[in-house]
């Protein structure tokens, strides 16, 4: 399969996961700022520019953080590449250049939020909008599991969307120490409790919680919950099990493709047997939420190198043995 | 109900020559059944048709783009419900002649680019090769595949008021369009089965099969890998890029998409690299390659023409061939024929005046009204003054351009194109009424000059009324050409 339509995929696959998530995040924000009478010196709008990395380009373009010019921000700045309409114009941006591989249905329901999205210009019900997003990103994977030929495109996409999870569940956290409790006495209070129980409501995670722990909102168990169980799907632990099944969907065929795959495996291992529960308990959540995303984030790049720019020649000798043969970095002048 | 409901076809605005008439009230034979069977349908039921032929091709994306339209945006190339039908032995002309001329131009080709004894002859002027913008310095010495040049084209003809198949134009680059003659003849199977049937033709549909043949031809693996480059999605062709590699299960690249190291052509695949031995070239020489041609060029590919020079890949079409279908240089295709196969043209040429020639440039000048004139640079119709239908304001515009760069107009004598009837509305009728018509005709010519003539061929007409430009990007539609198997012939099962 060409590099180029791997990649296609692969990131259309990451956008629409990433528009998912910013309209999770608003919402645990919307949720969190319901509170915000009671303590009216609390600001949680300006962690979500934190979060999403765009402090800087919002204040070139706005004065003051209100709600107001975060949303229009976050939901509908075309230059800012985290916002939802950036995201679902480059989802749609990159299907139209695979029409051929993905379904007619894939197409016509993301073509649909595309204008839906370039249509809503300053919204006045952000959280329908919202909703309509996450309602549009679950439906568009459903037609991707049940309308796509479960070939090599469909692990690319499955990828994408796999290990953007896994980042966009550690942003959601960071939500917690970026929002700063007015006083350390808050600590297990009604507006800290309020606080983690909006966080699992906006991944989704509240019933499972509840069934799963039998339990009152304990920080430690969400962190559990979104960080280490096996079976809660927006979890990292499940997020980086499907990255290690697209992997092996796609297939290795040369050094550095198995490397990324082991680095994967790894990762799943320290998930799956106890040594991220013990970084979890011992170091503090913003050093272990920095390692994931770090993880994640060499994982991405043995993704970009291995598959997208391999410079690899992989040809069978005289004895029918594969050989792979790398053409050395200044021979490469032309890649671009 | 009306007693005499008004005819479905009228033959009252035909040219000269009509495809369909003989005379004002005569059908000519092969034509009857046809006629007979869209009568029995009706207008509702004709236009019931028409809609379902419309939605099918929309359904299959069957798309160009209109570079005029700032959105870019993709319409449906309007196509006609009516066939055109050309008889086994008008067809047998045609396909010699396509054949002829495809060889001649390859020898030119090929010997413009070596050692030149057709200018050294005397036979066609050096400055008109040498001084063209076409002329490609890069082809000079290179040695293609069996000395071939033209690998695919596409050669556009009349009908003129005699009912002689003329030649418009050859298109030995880039010629587009013969997705719609496949697409056509595929909805056309969808909605007219029982007329399609009933006639014995010839069928298209093996066309990617010949086009992947006479590529793999071109290399001397037995597995060629082939590649289609296309500019990307934007294209105005991009349906057919990505239609044609999808028919011979070959890769559709984008210049992106390949790269060369000691001159081998890769492509960047998530397996790694992966040889590629023959390129069909669907983007314009010019962005080929930055490093031999246009240094700003984005869709290329750095280091190809040294691949192709070193003969590790294989180009189609081999790039230079504009020069030999410049508008110029199509006055002097006759005497190429004669010349390299000491025969005589099988299809006429159009009289043609060349800016560059004083005294045609004088004729030019003073009988403006009378002929087309095109620039000798442009195509699709793009450029394009009809002398007849042109008012005083256009006329002088051009009279100065040409005046100014004679070099860059040549003109010819308005041709009657034949007409063709046509469901268009008309006076407020919808009905069949004549329209004019050309055909291009798409051959393949593999590594040892075998050419091989696809039997149908992309008829374009021009859907408003009196309009002689056909091209789709100038409101042009398209029908389905059945060529007919000879009478009494073995047809054979497909």
């Amino acid at each position: 399969m060409l590099s180029r339509i791997a990649r296609n995929v692969y990131v259309l696959g990451q956008q629409i996961e990433r528009a998912e998530n910013i309209a999770r995040i608003l919402d645990v924000n919307r949720r969190m700022s319901l509170e915000q009478g009671y303590f009216s010196e609390l600001d949680v709008w300006s962690p979500m520019l934190a979060i999403t990395h765009s402090r800087e380009a919002f204040d070139k373009r706005f004065d003051e953080v209100t709600e107001q010019s975060v949303m229009d921000f976050l939901i509908a700045d075309a230059d800012n590449p985290y916002s939802i309409r950036a995201c679902i114009g480059q989802a749609r941006e990159m299907a139209r250049t695979i029409r051929e591989r993905i379904s007619e249905e894939m197409w016509l329901s993301l073509n649909r939020m595309y204008q839906d999205v370039e249509r809503a210009g300053r919204l006045s019900n952000h959280i329908e909008f919202l909703a309509d997003v996450r309602q549009f990103c679950s439906a568009f994977h459903g037609l991707v599991d049940n309308t796509m030929s479960h070939g090599e495109s469909w692990n690319f996409l499955r990828l994408g969307v796999g290990l953007e999870r896994a980042r966009m569940t550690t942003r959601i956290l960071e939500i917690k120490y970026h929002l700063l409790l007015p006083s350390l006495d808050e600590v297990g209070k009604p507006l800290d409790y309020h606080q983690w129980q909006a966080l699992l409501r906006s991944v989704s995670g509240y019933e499972a919680y509840r069934r799963q722990y039998k339990a009152r909102i304990n920080p430690e168990l969400v962190l559990r919950l979104l960080n280490l169980d096996p079976r809660f799907p927006r979890s990292v632990h499940f997020s980086i099990k499907q990255v290690v099944k697209s992997l092996k969907g796609i297939g290795t065929v040369n050094r550095d493709q198995y490397a990324l795959l082991r680095e994967a495996e790894y990762f799943l291992d320290d998930l799956r047997g106890g040594a991220a529960l013990e970084q979890l308990q011992k170091s503090s959540l913003k050093d272990y939420l920095d390692s994931v995303q770090l993880r994640c984030h060499t994982i991405d790049d043995m993704i970009n190198h291995s598959f997208f720019n391999s410079t690899t020649v992989t040809m069978s000798d005289s004895n029918k043995n594969l050989i792979s043969i790398q053409i050395p970095q200044q021979q490469q002048a032309g890649i671009r | 109900m009306n007693e005499n409901p008004s005819p479905l076809f009228s033959s009252a605005g035909a040219a000269p020559f009509d495809e369909a008439y003989a005379s004002s009230d005569e059908l000519r034979a092969i034509y009857r059944q046809a006629v007979r069977h869209f009568e029995a349908q009706g207008v509702d039921g004709v236009e019931s048709l028409q809609h379902s032929a419309d939605l099918s091709m929309l359904n299959q994306g069957v798309t160009f783009t209109v570079y005029s339209d700032a959105r870019g945006t993709e319409k449906i190339f309007p196509f006609d419900l009516m066939p055109r039908i050309i008889s086994a032995p008008d067809w047998d002309k045609v396909e010699a002649g396509v054949v002829q001329r495809m060889q001649a131009l390859n020898m030119f080709l090929e010997d413009v680019y070596h050692e030149q004894k057709i200018l050294k002859d005397g036979m066609v002027p050096t400055a008109q090769v040498m001084m063209s913008s076409l002329y490609c310095r890069e082809m000079s010495g290179l040695n293609p595949p069996g000395g071939m040049h033209v690998h695919i084209g596409g050669i556009d003809l009349i009908r003129n008021a005699t009912g002689e198949f003329h030649v418009l134009e050859d298109n030995l680059r880039v010629p587009s369009g013969v997705s719609y003659v496949i697409e056509n003849r595929w909805v056309m199977g969808r909605v007219q089965p029982k007329l399609l049937n009933q006639y014995k033709v010839r069928p298209v549909d093996h066309y990617p099969q010949m086009l992947f043949d006479s590529l793999a031809s071109l290399s001397t693996q037995d597995n060629p890998n082939v590649a289609v480059l296309t500019p990307g999605i934007y294209n105005s062709a991009y349906f057919e890029h990505s239609f044609l590699a999808n028919q011979m299960g070959a890769e559709l690249v984008e210049g992106q998409d390949l790269l060369v190291d000691r001159d081998v052509v890769y492509m960047k695949t998530t397996r790694g690299l992966q040889r590629v031995d023959v390129i069909y070239l669907r983007i314009d020489t010019e962005f080929l390659d930055p490093l031999a041609f246009r240094p700003d060029s984005m869709l290329g590919v750095p280091g190809l023409m040294n691949a192709y020079r070193a003969g590790n890949v294989a180009l189609a079409n081999a790039p230079g061939n504009g020069v030999a279908d410049d508008k110029a240089l199509y006055a002097y295709t006759p005497e190429i024929i004669r010349y390299y196969l000491d025969q005589e043209p099988i299809l006429p040429i159009i009289p043609t005046y060349l800016g560059s020639r004083e005294k045609d440039l004088a004729y030019i000048l003073d009988h403006l009204p009378e002929l087309v004139v095109k620039p000798t640079d442009a195509s699709g119709g793009y450029g394009l003054l009809v002398g007849s239908a042109a008012s005083k304001q256009e006329l002088a515009d051009f009279r100065v351009a040409i005046a100014a760069n004679p070099d860059h107009y040549i003109a010819q004598p308005i041709q009657q194109l034949s007409t063709h009837p046509t469901w268009v509305e008309q006076d407020g009728q919808k009905g069949f009424f004549p329209r004019h018509v050309d055909l291009r005709p798409y051959a393949v010519c593999d590594v040892k000059g075998d050419v091989k003539v696809l039997p149908g061929g992309l008829t374009r007409v021009a859907l408003r009324q009196g309009s002689l430009v056909v091209n789709s990007s100038q409101g042009g539609g398209s029908k389905d050409t059945w060529v007919l198997y000879p009478q009494n012939a073995e047809v054979p099962h497909a």
